[in-house]
């Protein structure tokens, strides 16, 4: 056996071919050959990966690399964009996705998302959870919807702080609570997939570690893709880890792997805080 | 090895960690601070080893004194580098090859420090054997063993400590595969020694004395296949603790 050299020529690295493991044993979406083009700037070059079921997936990579826009890919929040094309397979158990025919407001309650900065609506607490169970006709009565909102707020680890106040404005909350209130809204139309765009970086530490552990207990329900700036969340929290860089897959594996050796040397570049 | 190699190996280590690629140069600089104190303890603990092991050979009553006052050193280098490398982990969070330097070095110094014990062991059997004139009567024989064995094990040692600094992991496998002759060594001069003391009956506190010498060099010899281990870990990821040698054959390809 040679002596290993970690030492690679970057300039001769091929970045056509996902090093790792995309393929999961269970998977709830499963995507292959993504392209996304912003008129003629190609931002996901041919990204191929499943997210496994009831697992925490984490997205990561310098900026610019691709991940929030692969990311909202997967409930086309892309179509609102003109001059955005997409491009591949995007499939959610069965379903494509993109198909003309699926009503992107049906998906979007199906797969849900957080985004970074807290964005409750300038209602109360009660009405930020209620209003998707409302405009997707999920409840008859008040008492179902007033049950919806209560197991969401719980589920989102936020109903005993905010119990005695659900008609106070979701704006009045503080950051972290603000967020919890966003997971709950989304959780309150029972999607399968959660997907989280930075959901912590405007959080304080307390806050952030709060938002983990609940990440942590969603995953029983729900299957979550998490893009982070986080190193250290990203190898906290989830179960897979996905490498962007400059719109391409380049190492997807499990989390311990990445984060203890990965195989790939941008990656472990990128991980380690190195230039490259 | 001396401090001149030392020097030498900065660089092969250095990039092939890429230790100078960080973009926080502090980082970069506490890395290639612990390297260098590694190498540094590893350099006392091989010339402890080595001066232990001269000062039982040739009944050398002042080496053994000054290889017992000399592991104070070196548990102070362990005490050191283990405060500087949790300051690390702290503030640094390090990830995939620098956590696997960190890791590897906190191990690597526990081995060396127990190393050093096994030094002072030799320190203090040769003031004891020194005072019986052991090596004029009857422990000719087996004192030529122990320096046959000595010499091994210190061979081996300086080839695991430059394979460390190298990141040599052919040279460290090849050192874990070659654990077991000095093992069969240990037996050998074990079994000459029961018979010396079945022979001469005054003389079973020197052959123990003897006996508890080949001992430490068998211990210095597991630790530095431990040491070795580390580095195979260091570099490739990979644990070959506590499986044979075709396991580790296995493990490698995959």
């Amino acid at each position: 056996m040679n002596k290993i050299e970690i030492k690679q020529d970057l300039s001769q690295i091929k970045l056509t071919e996902t090093v790792g493991n995309i393929y999961a044993d269970d998977a709830k979406m499963s995507i292959r050959h993504a392209n996304v083009f912003y008129g003629k700037k190609q931002a996901i070059d041919n990204v191929s990966l499943d997210l496994a079921k009831n697992q925490v997936t984490a997205l990561i990579g310098p900026s610019g690399c691709g991940k929030s826009t692969f990311l909202r890919c997967l409930n086309r929040m892309n179509d609102t964009i003109d001059m955005c094309r997409v491009t591949g397979q995007f499939m959610l158990d069965t379903q494509d996705i993109h198909a003309k025919s699926l009503d992107p407001v049906l998906l979007r309650a199906r797969v849900g998302m957080v985004f970074q900065k807290p964005n409750p609506f300038p209602k109360s607490i009660y009405d930020n959870v209620a209003y998707g169970p409302r405009i997707h006709g999920l409840t008859n009565s008040k008492t179902e919807l007033d049950e919806i909102v209560e197991t969401s707020l719980q589920k989102a680890g936020l109903f005993n702080e905010v119990k005695d106040r659900l008609n106070d404005s979701g704006t009045g909350l503080s950051g972290g609570q603000q967020q919890r209130l966003c997971i709950a809204r989304t959780i309150a139309v029972s999607p399968e997939v959660i997907l989280m765009d930075e959901p912590a970086s405007a959080l304080d530490p307390i806050a952030t570690a709060i938002i983990e552990e609940l990440i942590d207990e969603l995953k029983e329900k729900y299957t979550i893709a998490i893009v982070t700036h986080s190193m250290q969340q990203a190898a906290r929290v989830s179960q897979h880890t996905a490498y962007f860089h400059m719109g391409k897959l380049v190492e997807m594996g499990k989390t311990e792997y990445i984060f203890t050796r990965p195989s790939h040397k941008l990656t472990e570049n990128y991980i380690t805080g190195r230039f490259g | 090895m001396t401090t001149q190699d030392n020097n030498e190996n900065i660089s092969g280590f250095t990039t092939r960690l890429h230790l100078d690629k960080h973009i926080s140069r502090r980082f970069n600089e506490e890395l290639e601070k612990v390297r260098t104190l590694v190498m540094a303890m590893g350099d006392i603990v091989e010339q402890q080893v080595n001066d232990g092991l001269s000062a039982v050979l040739n009944a050398d009553e002042t080496l053994a004194a000054k290889v017992i006052e000399r592991d104070k050193k070196v548990n102070d280098m362990e005490l050191a580098i283990d405060e500087y490398c949790t300051q690390i982990l702290a503030r640094r969070q390090p990830a995939a090859s620098d956590l696997r330097l960190l890791v590897s070095v906190i191990k690597s110094i526990t081995d060396l420090e127990r190393m050093g014990d096994e030094a002072v062991k030799f320190g203090k059997n040769a003031i004891k054997l020194a005072k019986g004139n052991f090596a004029e009567e009857e422990g000719a024989r087996p004192l030529v063993e122990l320096r046959h064995l000595g010499k091994h094990v210190s061979e081996t040692l300086n080839r695991a400590l430059t394979a460390y600094a190298q990141m040599d992991v052919e040279a460290a496998l090849n050192i874990i595969k070659d654990d077991n002759v000095i093992d069969e060594e240990f037996d050998n001069i074990s079994r000459l020694l029961v018979t010396k003391m079945m022979e001469n009956p005054r003389e079973i506190k020197n052959s123990l004395r003897v006996t508890w010498c080949a001992r430490a060099l068998e211990r210095i010899g597991e630790h530095t296949t431990n040491l070795c281990e580390y580095t195979v870990y260091l570099v490739e990821g990979k644990d070959v603790r506590h499986i044979t040698p075709e396991q580790v054959n296995v493990k490698m390809k995959s």
